[in-house]
């Protein structure tokens, strides 16, 4: 699964370049965000522009980062398709996640209240 | 089943060939002028089925088939998902429910049997001479409600 990532201002922001997020890739999603947080990432944009598609294991593996980052640091999420953010909405994950509009607006999130 | 159009689908049980089954359901999709969102969410119950199918029945194990037939009537699509593994206890499935504000309690699987009941209008679920079925059937319009 092809992952880019960039850091700026001590925030690392990952965006899939997949279209797609489900069981197949998943895993190896899940296994990546898990490394960069276990190496002191404690400040995540995950940029979703390029998802078209994620299933309830794509999503599962987007909640297995955000848990694991807990309270000692942010995942906040942005530039969700229309159609993926229905099943943002249908599963409530739109009331645990902060997901913003662009790249830059999740950035100044994080910038003002880290 | 008269009046229907049939595409029926059989893929490998291996978790790549999944998007193969959902670029058809897209297509589906895209040939009834659905919208962006009603499509990637009947792809989305069509792959969580067969993912169901390929990690519960058959243990994420290759070499089986699941068998994906779409009927296609002038007001309804239906989805029949047919596995030959182990069988779905539909009462074990444990409800979805979670407190957004508590982070241990966040689920990150058992949510598929969730999206079918929400998405779809009808789920059935029934194991025949070894073989499992789910069907999903989703209305393309509403019936008309008398004057």
């Amino acid at each position: 699964m092809q992952l880019k990532h960039k850091n700026i201002n001590d925030v690392l922001i990952v965006r899939p370049l997949e279209k797609r997020i489900d069981a197949s890739t998943a895993a190896e999603f899940k296994q990546k965000m898990g490394e960069w947080i276990d190496s002191g990432n404690r400040r995540i944009v995950l940029n979703l522009s390029e998802v078209e598609f994620i299933d309830s294991s794509g999503l599962g593996a987007i909640i297995s980062g955000f848990k694991k980052i807990g309270n000692d640091g942010r995942l906040v999420i942005c530039a969700v398709r229309e159609s993926v953010m229905s099943l943002f909405r249908l599963t409530r994950m739109n009331r645990v996640f902060d997901i913003y509009a662009s790249e830059n607006e999740a950035l100044d999130a994080l910038s003002i209240k880290a | 089943m008269k009046g229907a159009d049939m595409i029926r689908l059989i893929i490998d049980s291996r978790l790549e060939n999944v998007s193969l089954v959902g670029g058809a359901v897209r297509g589906i999709a895209h040939t009834l002028s659905m919208d962006s969102t009603t499509s990637y969410q009947l792809e989305l119950c069509v792959v969580e089925a067969v993912t169901n199918g390929i990690k519960h029945a058959y243990n994420c194990q290759a070499g089986h088939s699941v068998e994906v037939d779409v009927l296609r009537y002038p007001d309804r699509l239906i989805f029949q998902i047919c596995d030959s593994g182990e069988s779905m206890n539909p009462a074990k499935v444990a409800p979805f429910s979670f407190d957004p504000s508590k982070i241990e309690t966040l689920p990150e699987r058992g949510m598929g049997i969730y999206i079918l009941n929400s998405l779809m209008d009808e789920v059935h679920y029934e194991t025949i001479s070894g073989q499992n079925i789910l069907t999903l059937i989703k209305y393309l319009k509403k019936p008309e409600k008398p004057a």
